[in-house]
Order: C-alpha cells, then structure tokens, then sequence
C-alpha cells in the first residue's frame, strides 16, 4: 500500500494474528483477544512460542492495564494528557487490538456538530422520501454501535459543551434514539468509546459533570526517565523513517540521548545535574516533538547531507520547536544555549551549530 | 506432647485470622509468643477495656530510658489477637525471646565498639531507636520467592499469597508458611549471633514450658524464625553450650505501655516489621464480606466529607473496574493496588492530588491509642497525665492550633504547661505568631508522637512533677553556664513557666557575673530578653521591679564599655555588633528612665569620633543617632559628608551605608541631601573600583522592599535632585500682606465664597 502511515491494524497485523493464536484468556464479547494479550500488545513481551511483540506504549503498564480494564466494564475511557503523550497512539492502537478497525474516529473541533456525532440527513432524499431509513445518514458512533466496535473521539475537549452533552445517552443508555423515525439504535456488545483530550490549551470546554461521570480518566505522563523517552524516540524514528523512505542511516542512541536530555532539561526547567536552573519555553516539549526534530534532522542529512545525521542537521529543527514565541522564547533558548550547551564539553558540535543560526 | 509453630508476619491480618482459627482447632495449654519475658506481665492489660490500640509496650533500661524498644500492637495483629484469646479462655501465656537485658547488653557493648573506633558521637536529642535484629524485612531474604512469582515488592507478595487468602485452612496455611521459608532458610541460613541467640533462647523457653508439662503449646513467632523452632531436642546440646556464653548483666528493665499512632505503625523497632497501610488493614480485620464495596463506600465519604461530589454510581463503576483489574492481573479479590488505581481512574478524574486523602484519612488512617489510668507509670509521666486530665487537654496525632487568653486562669495554666514542657526539651507544643496583638495572647499548636513519651520518661529523673523537674533542669543549666545571656535567656522562659522559686538565684547570678563580666557583647545579648521580662510582669501578676533594676545596671554597664568594645574589630564581628546595637536600641528606648537613655546616646556619639571602628558601626549609630533628633541639620550634613566623600576607601562607605540604612531604603528616597551625596559618590568611582563594590552594595540595598528599590530606581534615572531650586524658592522672602491682596480676586475667580 502506498499510504503515508497505515492503520494500526494492517501495519502490526501479523502481531495480532500471533496473539490472537496464543490467546488463552476469557475473551469478551465481540472482541478480538482477551484483556491480557491486548496489554502484552501494547506494551510488547514474548509469546510462548518464542514470538516477539513490539512494545507500543512505552511507560507504566499499570496505566494501560487501567485502559483496558475500564473497557471490559461499561465505562468509557478518557485519555488525559499532555500535547505529545501519545494519547492518540495509544487510543489507535487500543481500538485496533480490541475490535481490529482503528478507523471509526470522530475528530473533535470547534465545529464538530450534532449530526457528526448522532446521525445527519441526506436532504435531497428527505425532501424526496420524507424520513426514512435511507434517507439517515450515518456516523462512526452509529456505526459502532450497530457492530459492537470502539469508536475513538479526538480532541473530545474542543467539542463545544452542548454537542458534546449529545454523547451522555450514548453512554448511560447505550442506545441512540431516533425520534424522527420513532425508532432507535441499541449498542451492541463490545461497543465503547475512547476518547481523549488534553490539557494544555486554553479555552477548552470543560467536561460537564454528567458527562465526566461516564468517564474513566487515566492520565498519561511525560515520559519518566531519560532513558525511556530516548528508547520512544528511537523506536518511533525508525518505524517512521521506514514509512517515508527516508535514505538516511538511523541516528545514533548519543545523537537521540543528547536531543531528549535538551528537551527534558527544558521542560522541567533544571539541568540534567540539578545544578543551573532553566526558564521553561512555552511550548510543551512533548515527546512527540522531540520524535519530529529527530526525523527533520534524518530528512536534512538524506537530503542535503551526507546521509548522516549531524549537529548541524539537529539545530534547525531544535529551534524551530523550542523558539515558539519569538520574544520570551527566544530568551529561554539564548539562556540554554549559552550557560548549559556551551559549557557541555562534548556539545561543541551542537552549540556552533545552534550559534550559527540567527534567530 | 506437641509443640505448633505458627510461623506469622507481624501486623498480619492475615496471620491473625488464621492464628485465631488455629488456636480453636489446636485448643492449646500454652501460648508462648515472640518477644522479651520482660513485657509478659504487660501484656496481661490486653482485653482490659481501657487499653485501646494502636498501643505499643516500651521497654528500656531504668537507668538510660532513651534506648528504649517499642512493641506496637494493633487490633489486627496476630499477637494481640493470640493474647487475647489466651486471657479468654484462662491458658497461661508468656513471651520467650532475649530478655532485653541481655539483648541491650549485647548491643552496647557493640556500640561502644564502634564508638571507640570510629570516634562516632550520637546526636544526643535524638531518641535512640535501636534497629531490630530481626533481618525479616529488613534484608529481604524473600524477595527471591516474590520475584519467582512475578511480584515486584515482597509485601504485594506476602499480601497476595498468604494474608488474603482467607479459604485456606489454617494448616494449610501455617505448613505453606513454613515450607516456603525453611526452602528460603536452607539458602541462607547463618544467622547472625544476634537472630542465633534469639532463636535458642526461644528454644531453651519451649523446652522450659514442656518440662513444666504443658501438653500442647502454641508458638506465635515471626515466620523467619518458624523453622529455627522445631526439632527442639536435637539442637539441646548445642544451645545449653550458647546459653553459658551469654553475658550476664545489670541492666534494670522497666515495661509500660503507651499510646501509640497508626503512622507509627510503619516504624521499624522492637519486631523490625512495619506495615504502610494500618488503616486498610484494620479494614479487612473489622470486615467480613464485600471488603472492596465497603472500602469503596469509605472512600466516597471521605470525598464527600471534603465537598467533592461523589454519587452511587461512582462507586458501582469503581467496584467493577477495581474487579475488572483483579481479574487481569489473576487475582481473586481486589488488593489496595486495584482499589487505589479505580479510585483514582473512576473518582479523582487521574488526580493523584485527591489520592492522597485516602491515603491520609482512610490508608493510614492516622489515630492515637489509649492506655489505662492503673498502668505502672513514672511519677513525672503520672503528673503529666493529671495536668492533661485537669486542663481537658487531649494527645492528637494531628497538628491542632490553640490561642490563649492569658487572662482566663485555664488558659494561663495550659501556658505554663507548655512553657514547662519547651524548658523540659519536651517538644510537644510550640509557639507560634499570634494573629492578635497584646501581651496576653499566645498561640500554640501541638501535635503528639510516642517520642515524646520516651522524652518525657527520659527526663524523669529530674523530678517527681513537671514543676519540680523543669525547675532542676534549670538550675543544671544555670551550674553550667558563666554566660550572663544565657541566664537572661532562661529567665525569659522561666517567668512564662511560673517557677518562681528560681528567679531568685537566676537574678543573684546575673548581678554577681555582671559585676565581674567585662564581656560586652554578653551584656548586650542579656538586656533584650530582661526587657521583655520586665514587660510580662504584668500580665502574669508577679512582682518583677527588681529586674528594672537589674536592667538600668546592666545598660550603664554597657553605655560605657561601648566604645571600647567596638574598637578594633574585624569586619565579621563588627556585623554581628551592629545587630546588637539595633536590637538594644529598641529595648533602651522602652526604658523609662530618661537619664539612661540620654548615657546611651552619648556613648553612641563617641563611637563616630573615635577612630579604629568599623564603619558598618558607625554608619549604624548615625543612623539611630539621627532617628533620634540628636543632630541639628549641619551637624548631619558634616556627618553624611564626611562618610561619602571620596577620600574614603569604597569599601568603607558600602559598609557605612549598610550599617545606616539597616535594611530600609525610605530615607534615600526622602532626604535628598543625602540622595545626592549618595549618588555623586557612585558617580564618582571609576569602573573598577564600582565593580568591587557592587556586590555589598547589592547586599544592602537586596534587603529593601520591592516598592523601595524601584522607586530608588525610578529616582535614579532623574538623577541628582535639584535641591537648589526649591531652596531659592524657600529662600525668597516671601511678603505676606502683598500676597493677601490678591486673595479675594483669586476667591472671585474661582466662585470660593
């Protein structure tokens, strides 16, 4: 296939066969594997005939362990976050293990309206037919629940508060009714929703306490140590650069450790030691950013380089991450650079580099 | 003739449930169960109604009570359940460890080994609480099996395997005990001399008991030492040979119970097992079915105790994801772990913040004990009792906050408690900041933990009450002490406490030092704190003229030894002495004697002419000097002049306007005279010489409100003031009768009638 990032469930789909193969636990309605393999397929682990699955979610295995658990009862599941915690990855790949179709997704915007959630109509054959079932158009929520699948909401937060309130019945009752119609839709065993929101942004909508309560919330975390965000980082960069085709050799585990520890250092706003303390940029320095600075550099070297990630590759994309708002940030970066980089004896490279690029 | 070794984890609920059920099966003659002999007389309290847990016994030498052990018991531990059933059904019972005579022998005479080697001194307020030689939990034999099981912490593994598993019958359970651990023993099986000696001494007291024909008998111990117990008469020989070798000693042991707080449940002493959660435990001890709806409902009331809104279904939806989890992970029952993560994922919305309120209110679930009034007790811990008794003061493990109206008599006597208690280094209450102003107002809060308890029998040996011992403590200090600030320090704490009987001889001393004292600053650190006494007299209704006049002494004394004591001294001491002065100005301007105070200033005005003192003094003295209106306006001038100009070394000047302004920068922004000086002086100094002073520039301007640097900052951008066109304005004779003139066309003007 010729797409840019394929659905969870064609790309690991040998992973899942194999799990599925070995699956000896209870296995819920409708689902594809018990709850136990669906955690060994997020967070990796051998099979008992030797098969390795790859880990997903790199981090607390308690946190995922929650997630699935909230699934098997009839509780919703809220992944709270961080921009860059691979909150959304992790929503994918869940709905991919458990009903195998990561694709009923609903992205959540400031317009997202009744009818993406519910169901619209098709107006010219409501005008022709008056209502009637073909004249129904349906959504992804609608969906699942006629086939017992997970559907994911996106950005469920910046879905304004009363269309969001649309998902309450949903959820509580698991049926849609259809008033016009004068009928309804049932869920079926295995539906769920999946939604995730973070809480970073400023003017989101808050949740209603009724809503709220339909939720189990698990929070993910920024990555805990230094070595666990570098391990996410290398492994993300090399399934990503396998997609792009990027001509590039993979970076170096020093290259990947020096970028993480500048965006750690950044984000709690004290060196590495503990020694000098650090204004705070205001972007947030996910992991995923520090995933895209690393790829930007490969791209750089692939193609403007000799095919080998250097410095000089890293600093562009590192400023353009760190240095969102040109006055404050710029500050915060200049600081860094000159009482943390410079005075890394092994870092010259980077710290000219950096230097070099006006800003 | 049979001898059952129950293998138990200490504060097990677990072990105690299973004790219980196999001390009904098992209906024993005899109960013997781990812990020194010393305390088989204390544990004839349990059952008594009065004896609430969580209590602990103490147990510590008579003569040296800060190396005191603890023997905590909870409802739920296995010990105390033992016992209880025991005194039910009139079976004798005893404890069969080391006598902890023996056991404290041994450890001094180690510690003194060590002592001697390493030079090592021990902080001497600090209670000495003895590690337990119990390596149970400590070194962690069994966190081999754990991990084999795929646990990551032995507790969750001991919890899982043996303290939740409440179908298991109870030989079942003690036989899995006890093969698990005899494999785990098999592996590292060379005690130390310690866990050796505590083992055959146990055996040796099981033998005792089968000699005396007990027919069957129960041995309630900690699981590690279960396999050390058995094939008794094998391991005779060689245990008659240690016994010999065990030292013989003098150490007096003295037993009592005390309260103890569910957060101490967790400390490792006596037994070296703590448990983290005492509350959950006393949860599943009190709870027979539904644990986890009944935890849960718990919960919720403390959520909604703290007006968060919790609802029935909360509950439901937690219950069925905490069983949900339980059954991922293999488990039957949801453990704390499942239950805290659905309370967190279902109630708190991911916020670990809230979770924390279960873990204080509910986890821990932090109480105090409660022992009966009969227990043996010191005189000084009896008088303590009667003194809470009488002013309804209660021991709790929370910080609670009392203000007092020294006015009302109870109030004045809880003052005088907790003044006594503070002289006695018992740390109970402290004294915080009044909200409200007035001499007759204290705030205090108070927080109690067992520690105390050992302080306070530690220092039992002062006295038979808290009066007569805070009193000897004093007069120690007073024996040791030549220092007349240190006396004065005292009798600040004295007065409050009302030990009257020692004013007196304090007063005596400090005229007799003070008549041979010629250390100056000694004299000084001495008059704040008099006073301030001199100030109390009052409100506590005694009679403290004399101290008046042992303060009008003392100033005199130092009015004119000033000078000379500043003379000549380094720049640390000098800082030091201008602390002083500031400080000593404020309480000579209380005095009400005007010739005095009048002395002070003269003495003071000597220091600016003399040469050799620090400028950092004499800065100071000016200042107060001008606060004081002793200077006529040139006089002041010259002053200033004199300091800033720039014949000085800079470094003289930054300390002279440290020492002048004192911490406030209001006068530059008010005084312009001295702004210019000031600013023409920085002005003045070439870049290197501004660069060295920078630093104490910043030092003592760093000290003023934020308002005032900025508006010394926002001053210093005009630069220098120009004084000389408002002086020309001032100076302009200005004619009164022509300005009148004008006046009503001006009124006219401006419609002012």
């Amino acid at each position: 296939m010729n797409v840019l990032n394929q659905h969870a469930e064609y790309q690991f789909a040998h992973e899942l066969e194999e799990l599925k193969k070995h699956d000896s636990g209870h296995r819920p309605p409708n689902w594809l594997m018990s709850p136990q393999s669906i955690v060994t397929y997020l967070m990796g682990g051998k099979l008992k005939n030797g098969f390795e699955v790859s880990p997903k979610y790199i981090g607390s295995r308690r946190l995922m362990e929650i997630a699935v658990a909230t699934l098997t009862t009839e509780r919703a599941l809220l992944l709270y976050g961080l921009p860059g915690t691979a909150k959304s990855y992790v929503s994918e790949h869940l709905t991919a293990a458990v009903s195998g179709d990561s694709t009923l997704l609903i992205q959540g915007t400031a317009g997202t309206g009744e009818e993406s959630i519910r169901y619209g109509w098709n107006y010219a054959r409501l005008l022709a037919e008056g209502p009637t079932e073909g004249a129904l158009v349906t959504t992804p929520v609608m969906r699942a629940m006629k086939e017992g699948k997970i559907v994911r909401v996106e950005e469920l937060t910046r879905i304004s508060a009363d269309v969001q309130d649309t998902l309450i019945t949903v959820l509580s009752e698991k049926s849609m009714p259809i008033p016009e119609l004068n009928t309804e839709v049932q869920a079926i065993k295995g539906f769920n929703v999946i939604a995730t929101a973070n809480n970073r942004d400023k003017g989101v909508n808050e949740l209603s306490a009724a809503l709220k309560r339909r939720f189990n919330t698990v929070i993910l975390p920024v990555p805990e140590t230094a070595a666990e965000e570098a391990d996410i980082v290398r492994r993300r960069v090399a399934s990503l650069s396998k997609n792009l085709e990027i001509p590039a050799e993979l970076p170096t585990l020093i290259e990947i450790q020096r970028v993480v520890k500048i965006f750690r250092e950044l984000r709690e706003g004290i060196s590495d030691d503990g020694k000098v303390k650090i204004k705070t940029p205001s972007s947030t320095m996910s992991t995923a950013e520090a995933i895209s600075v690393v790829n930007n550099g490969m791209a750089l070297a692939a193609h403007f380089g000799n095919g080998k990630m250097s410095a000089s590759d890293i600093a562009a994309g590192l400023i353009g991450a760190i240095v969102k708002d040109p006055v404050h940030d710029k500050i915060v970066w200049k600081e860094y650079l000159e009482t943390v980089i410079k005075t890394r004896e092994d870092w010259k490279d980077i710290y000219r580099a950096c230097r070099e690029i006006v800003i | 003739m049979s001898v059952n070794v129950l293998g138990i984890r200490h504060h097990g609920v677990g072990s105690a449930r299973q004790v219980l059920k196999m001390l009904h099966k098992l209906k024993p003659d005899c109960i013997l169960i781990e812990g020194p002999p010393e305390i088989t007389e204390m544990l004839h309290y349990i059952g008594n109604q009065q004896l609430i847990p969580p209590v602990s016994i103490m147990v510590y030498d008579s003569d040296f009570p800060k190396t005191a052990s603890f023997y905590p018991f909870n409802q739920f531990s296995p010990e105390w359940v033992a016992i209880k059933f025991a005194i039910q059904h009139h079976i004798p019972f005893r404890a069969i460890d080391l006598p902890a005579n023996i056991y404290l022998h041994l450890k001094n005479n180690i510690e003194e080994e060590i002592q001697t080697e390493m030079q090592k001194s021990l902080d001497e307020d600090e209670v000495l609480v003895e590690e337990s030689p119990d390596k149970l939990y400590l070194n962690d034999p069994m966190s081999e099996l754990a991990s084999c099981a795929g646990f990551s912490n032995t507790e969750d593994w001991w919890d899982y395997f043996f303290e939740q598993q409440n179908e298991t019958s109870a030989e079942d359970h003690f036989e899995a005990v006890f093969t698990s651990i005899s494999a785990l023993r098999e592996k590292n099986d060379k005690p130390d001399f310690f866990t050796a000696a505590r083992e055959m001494y146990m055996r040796q007291e099981i033998r005792k008991a089968q000699n005396e024909m007990y027919e069957n008998i129960a041995v309630i111990c900690g699981a590690w030492h279960a396999p050390a117990l058995m094939d008794l008469d094998q391991k005779a020989k060689g245990d008659d040979k240690m016994l010999k070798q065990l030292p013989k000693t003098k150490i007096k042991i003295t037993c009592t119970w005390i309260p103890w707080t569910n957060e101490r449940m967790a400390f490792h002493s006596g037994y070296g097992a703590g448990i983290t959660s005492p509350g959950w435990y006393e949860h599943l001890w009190n709870t027979d079915k539904d644990v986890t709806i009944k935890w849960l409902v718990k919960v919720a009331g403390v959520f909604r105790s703290k007006d968060l809104d919790i609802s029935s279904a909360h509950v439901i939806e937690a219950t069925r994801l905490s069983e949900a989890l339980a059954a991922m992970r293999n488990k039957q029952h949801p453990t704390l772990t499942e239950l805290n993560e659905a309370t967190l994922s279902v109630m708190c919305m991911g916020d670990l913040m809230l979770l924390n309120y279960i873990n204080k209110y509910l986890t821990v679930a932090d109480k105090i004990g409660k022992v009966p009034e009969d227990i043996p007790k010191v005189p000084l811990q009896e008088d303590f009792e009667r003194t809470l008794k009488s002013l309804r003061l209660q021991l709790h493990p929370h910080e609670k906050l009392v203000d007092l109206d020294l006015r009302k008599d109870s109030d004045l006597q809880k003052s005088i408690l907790f003044h006594r208690l503070s002289i006695l280094e018992i740390r109970w209450a402290n004294r915080t900041i009044s909200r409200s102003k007035g001499t007759f107002k204290e705030s205090w809060t108070y927080e109690w933990s067992p520690e105390l308890m050992v302080a306070l029998v530690d220092k039992a040996f002062l006295g038979n009450t808290l009066e007569l011992a805070a009193t000897a403590q004093v007069h120690q200090k007073l024996n040791a002490s030549n220092h007349i600030s240190v006396i004065a320090a005292y009798l600040d704490k004295v007065i409050p406490a009302e030990l009257f009987l020692l004013i007196d001889p304090m007063l005596e001393k400090i005229h007799e030092l003070s008549a041979i004292s010629s250390d100056i600053v000694d004299l000084m650190k001495a008059i704040p704190p008099l006073a301030e006494v001199g100030r109390y007299g009052n409100v506590r209704k005694s009679d403290l003229q004399v101290i008046g006049l042992i303060v009008e002494n003392l100033i005199s004394k130092v009015n004119i030894g000033l000078v000379n004591g500043c003379y000549g001294l380094d720049e640390e001491h000098s800082t030091k002495l201008f602390e002083l002065i500031s400080i000593l100005n404020d309480s000579i301007k209380l005095n009400s004697n005007k010739e005095l105070i009048d002395e002070w200033f003269v003495a003071l005005e000597q220091c600016l002419v003399k040469d050799q003192i620090h400028p950092i003094i004499v800065g100071c003295t000016t200042r107060l000097l001008l606060d004081a209106n002793k200077f006529s306006e040139v006089e002041a001038d010259t002053h200033f002049a004199h300091a800033l100009s720039v014949g000085n070394e800079p470094m003289d000047v930054a300390f002279w306007l440290e020492g002048f302004l004192r911490g406030s920068g209001m006068i530059l922004l008010y005084d312009d005279r001295l702004w210019n000086l000031v600013y023409n002086w920085v002005e003045g100094l070439n870049k290197s010489q501004f660069d060295d002073q920078l630093p104490f520039l910043r030092r003592s301007f760093s000290k003023f409100e934020f308002a005032e640097r900025r508006q010394i900052g926002e001053k210093a951008r005009k630069g220098i003031h120009l004084v000389e066109n408002l002086k020309r304005d001032e100076d302009f004779e200005f004619d009164s009768e022509k300005g009148r003139i004008v006046l009503p066309i001006l009124m006219k003007i401006m419609g002012v009638k």
